[in-house]
């Protein structure tokens, strides 16, 4: 048994290469195996039909941390992200609601819903400013152990307590609020326009199987504020040629670092001996050695898939099983023969932005209880987005790709039938409710591809298709990602690491995980 | 007029625990109550003739032990009926699951529904007393004013040493897990049927405008378990002659140690001299002075109604409009002519069974559902019914042979979206009973009498915003250092000589009397 590599990457996603590109950068010969043809995990670009290219999975990128970029120079890779420039409301009494990339215009827009809250917006941002600047130093940190913090993780406590005691109260009063409120309560306390209000709730609903009413959403809003900081993004963007070009940029980075990176090599087993991870066994039978591995995939897969039972405790084995996924957003993708025609949306300028099938408050919360009680939305919410429209490379000329993130939908919707046929009535019920705010949708359909949550764990190997790997709930963070005691990347397998965004800070494409994990690979000494 | 050292706002059970405890800590205490009698809105009335009614509050099992014994209230005449069943949960089916205060013969119930369950339910009560004791412990500390660690709080903190101890190194991630989880989420963790699982869930949920897939419910149901007299997830004490009975005794014990008590007497305004509050006008032009004023009132009516809005800051304005109040529960009062059979118990025992709390909550869907309603201001079809027949206990309260019935129906809202209570107050009465009648099928032929209250009315009689009757919800965002508002959880207030000593403070709601014992020590720790 000859070590080839110092390290063995398994999954190319996003945190994978990430904890890859910081490995070789620190000199370790170091190997990606990737299961799929493509590299990127759930962010991913495919031509799905010949021509239209598309992410197939995530769909913008805000939460990139900026050490990250720093330090593996993503820009010399490739990475171009593009502001998204507008939002836009179609509200269901035929008026819109609008956001636009210039401040003022937004205030006006604002203003015309009403005035008070356009006073207040500005007010609102400064405060998520502050509470994410409040959390920075918890997100950048490995996770302590309450019950056994040992002298490095009361240092980490130490410093955190002084942090958070430098905030002072009452920034650590709306801290305690943000964390545990509904964010439909959160907003509540900011703003009177509904429709301000369900815009403003939607970043804490995103990837989790929780209505706006729900207490913890606010948490998830903090969470999409993140990347928002340092000034290395002002708003929300998309990369060129989809989130699969973020990807491609920190494989690149990796490469230039002497990774190695292969696609087509799904990863069966880590090869475990006397309690240490020495290799790996891929599907095909070859064996491959080396002196450290690290699972980019879900706590499930890592700890339950890749690795026998009897090599991890049984508290910990407890513990990842009560791991709560629950995927909650479905993905439709359309090739388009034409640029859809929204009722409410006069200025074709529009178009470029998001749109975002979101009329009122209600709406959301109604979307969410059907789920809730097993299925997907009758009337789902939708952010739409037609990346052709500000890059047309990625269809033939004068066609158009339309991407919908569509929430809700169950991982588990048992009384629509086979998978096939909730595939088929998730799919009717997205266009069905598109139509009513864009009529012509149905008669520009060229292709239409549809994931439910099913298919995104079948696809993309994310457990109940849960976007983040695992549910941003408090009870999931921070020391209790994935589980309390195994929270700092390591596993109870020596040399067998975690790196995805099961782990502390969580998911998005942050790749903050992949870079705390190289981190504590090589003060390890590995 | 003497001059008093504290006068205290409202002569609710908290007002009067804390008025008990400062009298016998030496000070003067005059009580000042609005209505004509004491108990706030734990309180026995008369409703139809011979039929005595706890009217508002409910659930005599939850008063702290410490309270009971540090102002005799035993030897005042307090009588609590230790009921056994803690939980009679019929189904719709006909079955039933019975929770019985004895672990192993609750184990036996459940083997009914699921072997699996039945063999995990005594470590999970084992667990959830642990986590309990610590819960219990925080409930008797003055919250910290964080970030600032103060001397004080760490000699208060002294006091979870021991249910840490009990709880274990071991324990303390799951304690730090739990407290924020939803209800559901706990519960499936635990166990597999949904009989069971809805009959512990509708404690995460009796007190919250929740339903038990909302995080924070796994800390009310705890809350609740800290509480309780049967050391499980619900009291099931029911207090003779009524909830009115308790603050009358509790009164009984203030005035043994010498406090005043005037009824019939409102407080008009909190007198606030340069910042400092001095005493109170009354609605009838009276005036009194004292050192401190401790305001059992709920935090919005002390601060928009006794203290003068004008001269608050506006940050102190906007955290006590930011308030959530949102009370969710109706109470519907049974005159009965006799007990009404019950589907689930054709030929069984009846007495026994119906002796404790009945629940109608056969599933955390049900729960769910129910709740899912409120969040569009319209009341749930099949609520969550929580029924208590207090005569089996204590017969005085009907005439011979007949009985008193009260229901907590979840949920309706404060507020209704469509129409207004006036009109659909009724229609909501047919609902409950159309439920009840699902499990007690010939319930309408044996009603004497009935009478529904909706939140409006709670807050109209009891004088409770929205019809909370904890002062506020018991939410993690309104709970410890943030109750009843960031920055003054310590039973104090902005203006000095002004204490909050009621359920709208540290820790919260329920006939606990902690409230009003912990407002008391720190007053007095204040005095020198």
């Amino acid at each position: 048994m000859t070590q080839e590599y110092d390290a063995i990457i398994i999954g190319g996603g996003h945190n994978g290469l990430t904890c890859a590109a910081y490995l070789a950068k620190a000199g370790r010969k170091t190997l990606v195996l990737e299961r799929r043809h493509v590299l990127g995990g759930a962010a991913v670009s495919e031509e799905v039909f010949p021509g239209f290219t598309f992410t197939v999975c995530s769909y913008v990128v805000s939460l990139l941390r900026p050490e990250v970029i720093r330090e593996l120079e993503l820009a010399k890779h490739g990475l171009h992200i593009m502001p998204v420039d507008s939002t836009v409301a179609p509200l269901e009494n035929g008026d819109y609601f609008a956001t636009y990339a210039d401040e003022a215009s937004t205030r006006e827009e604002i203003r015309r819903h009403s005035h008070r809250d356009a006073e207040m917006a500005p007010k609102f941002t400064q405060m998520m400013y502050e509470m994410a600047f409040a959390v920075k130093p918890i997100i950048g940190v490995v996770p302590p152990n309450p019950e056994k913090p040992g002298i490095r993780g009361l240092g980490t406590m130490k410093e955190l307590g002084q942090h958070l005691h430098g905030l002072g109260k009452d920034t650590l009063h709306e801290l305690t609020k943000i964390m545990t409120m509904s964010v439909a309560d959160f907003v509540e306390e900011w703003y009177e326009s509904d429709i301000l209000k369900a815009l403003a709730s939607l970043n804490g609903i995103i990837g989790t199987l929780l209505g706006p009413k729900s207490p913890g959403t606010a948490y998830v809003l903090l969470h999409h504020y993140m990347g928002e900081l340092d000034g290395a993004f002002t708003a929300w963007g998309q990369q060129k040629g989809g989130t699969g070009g973020v990807s491609e940029a920190i494989a690149s980075a990796a490469r230039s670092h002497g990774a190695e990176i292969r696609c087509n090599a799904p990863v069966a087993q880590v090869i475990v001996k006397n309690g240490r991870a020495v290799g790996v066994a891929l599907e095909n039978g070859d064996e491959i050695y080396a002196k450290t591995i690290a699972s980019g995939c879900d706590p499930k897969v890592t700890f339950r898939t890749l690795v026998d039972e009897k090599e991890l405790p049984d508290d910990l084995v407890a513990a990842i099983d009560k791991f709560k996924y629950r995927g909650s957003s479905g993905k439709v993708n359309l090739a388009l023969d034409a640029l859809p025609n929204f009722t409410a949306i006069k200025d074709p300028a529009l178009l470029r932005g998001s749109v975002e099938i979101c009329p009122s408050m209600d709406y959301l919360e109604r979307a969410y209880d059907d789920a809730s009680y097993g299925g997907f939305s009758e009337r789902p919410y939708m952010d739409i987005s037609i990346p052709t429209t500000s890059d047309p490379t990625m269809a033939p000329p004068g066609k158009h790709v339309m991407s919908i993130f569509v929430q809700y939908a169950r991982y588990d919707m048992a009384k629509h039938g086979t998978h096939d046929e909730q595939r088929q009535a998730f799919g009717d019920a997205v266009i069905n409710t598109l139509s009513d705010f864009a009529p012509n949708i149905k008669d520009i359909i060229l292709h239409k591809q549809v994931l439910t949550p099913w298919d995104i764990e079948d696809k993309i190997a994310l457990t109940e298709g849960n976007i983040f790997q695992g549910e941003l709930t408090l009870d999931q963070l921070f020391f209790f990602r994935p589980a309390p005691g195994w929270a700092d990347y390591r596993t109870p397998i020596r040399n067998y690491y975690q790196c995805g965004s099961g782990t502390h800070p969580g998911g998005g494409i942050t790749a903050g995980p992949g870079r705390l994990a190289a981190l504590e690979i090589l003060r390890d000494g590995n | 007029m003497g001059n008093y050292d504290v006068i205290v706002i409202g002569a609710g059970h908290n007002g009067l625990v804390a008025a008990a405890y400062l009298a016998k800590g030496g000070r003067r205490v005059l009580v000042l109550e609005r209505q004509d009698r004491v108990g706030g809105a734990a309180v026995t009335e008369e409703l139809f003739p011979g039929f005595h009614f706890s009217t508002c509050a409910d659930g005599g099992g939850y008063l702290s032990p410490e309270v009971r014994r540090d102002l005799a209230l035993d030897s005042n005449g307090l009588k609590i009926h230790a009921a056994d069943p803690v939980v009679f949960a019929p189904q719709p089916d006909g079955s039933h699951l019975t929770i019985w205060r004895d672990t192993a013969r609750t184990a036996k119930e459940i083997e009914a529904f699921s072997k699996k369950d039945a063999a995990r339910y005594p470590d999970f009560v084992a667990l959830m007393q642990k986590l309990a004791g610590v819960v219990g412990g925080l409930m008797r500390i003055a919250p910290p004013d964080l970030p600032e660690l103060a001397w004080g709080d760490l000699r208060s903190l002294v006091k979870l040493a021991g249910p840490l101890r009990k709880l274990g190194r071991k324990n303390l991630n799951e304690l730090l897990r739990v407290l924020p989880m939803p209800v559901a989420d706990l519960l499936n963790e635990w166990f597999e049927s949904e009989v069971l699982k809805g009959a512990i869930a509708a404690s995460g949920v009796r007190n919250i405008t929740w339903g038990p897939q909302e995080a924070g419910t796994a800390y009310t149901l705890l809350y609740d378990w800290a509480l309780s007299d049967t050391g499980l997830f619900r009291s099931a004490g029911v207090v003779s002659g009524g909830m009115g009975a308790l603050t009358k005794t509790i009164a009984q014990a203030a005035r043994s140690f010498g406090v005043e008590i005037q009824t019939g007497a409102g407080v008009e305004r909190v007198a606030i001299e340069e910042g400092r509050a001095v005493g109170v006008q009354l609605e009838n032009g009276e005036a009194h002075t004292a050192k401190v004023i401790a305001s059992n009132a709920d935090p919005r009516t002390t601060f928009t109604r006794l203290v003068d809005p004008l001269i608050q800051s506006a940050k102190l304005a906007r955290h006590v409009r930011n308030i959530k109040y949102r009370g969710s529960a109706a109470r519907i009062h049974l005159a009965l002519r006799e007990i009404p059979e019950f589907n689930a118990l054709r030929g069984g025992d009846t007495a026994t069974y119906l002796s404790g709390p009945i629940q109608i909550s056969p599933s955390m869907m049900y729960l769910q559902r129910a709740y899912d309603c409120v969040k569009y201001g319209e009341y749930s079809q099949k609520p969550y019914l929580d029924i208590l027949i207090p005569s089996l206990s204590d017969p005085t309260l009907a005439p011979s042979g007949q009985h008193v019935m009260s229901i907590t129906a979840k949920f309706a809202p404060n507020e209704l979206r469509v129409g207004d209570w006036a009109e659909r107050r009724e229609a909501f009465t047919e609902v409950v009973l159309d439920t009840l009648a699902e499990y007690a099928p010939k319930i309408r032929d044996v009603i004497a009498h009935r009478k529904t209250l909706v939140p409006p009315d709670l807050e109209a009689e009891f004088g409770l915003p929205e019809g909370n009757p904890n002062h506020g919800e018991m939410t993690l965002d309104q709970f410890f250092h943030m109750r009843p508002i960031p920055g003054y959880a310590r039973y104090r207030t902005p203006f000095p000589g002004l204490y909050l000593c009621g359920a709208g403070a540290h820790p919260g709601g329920g006939v606990t009397g902690i409230p009003g014992q912990n407002a008391a020590r720190e007053i007095l720790r204040d005095w020198s």
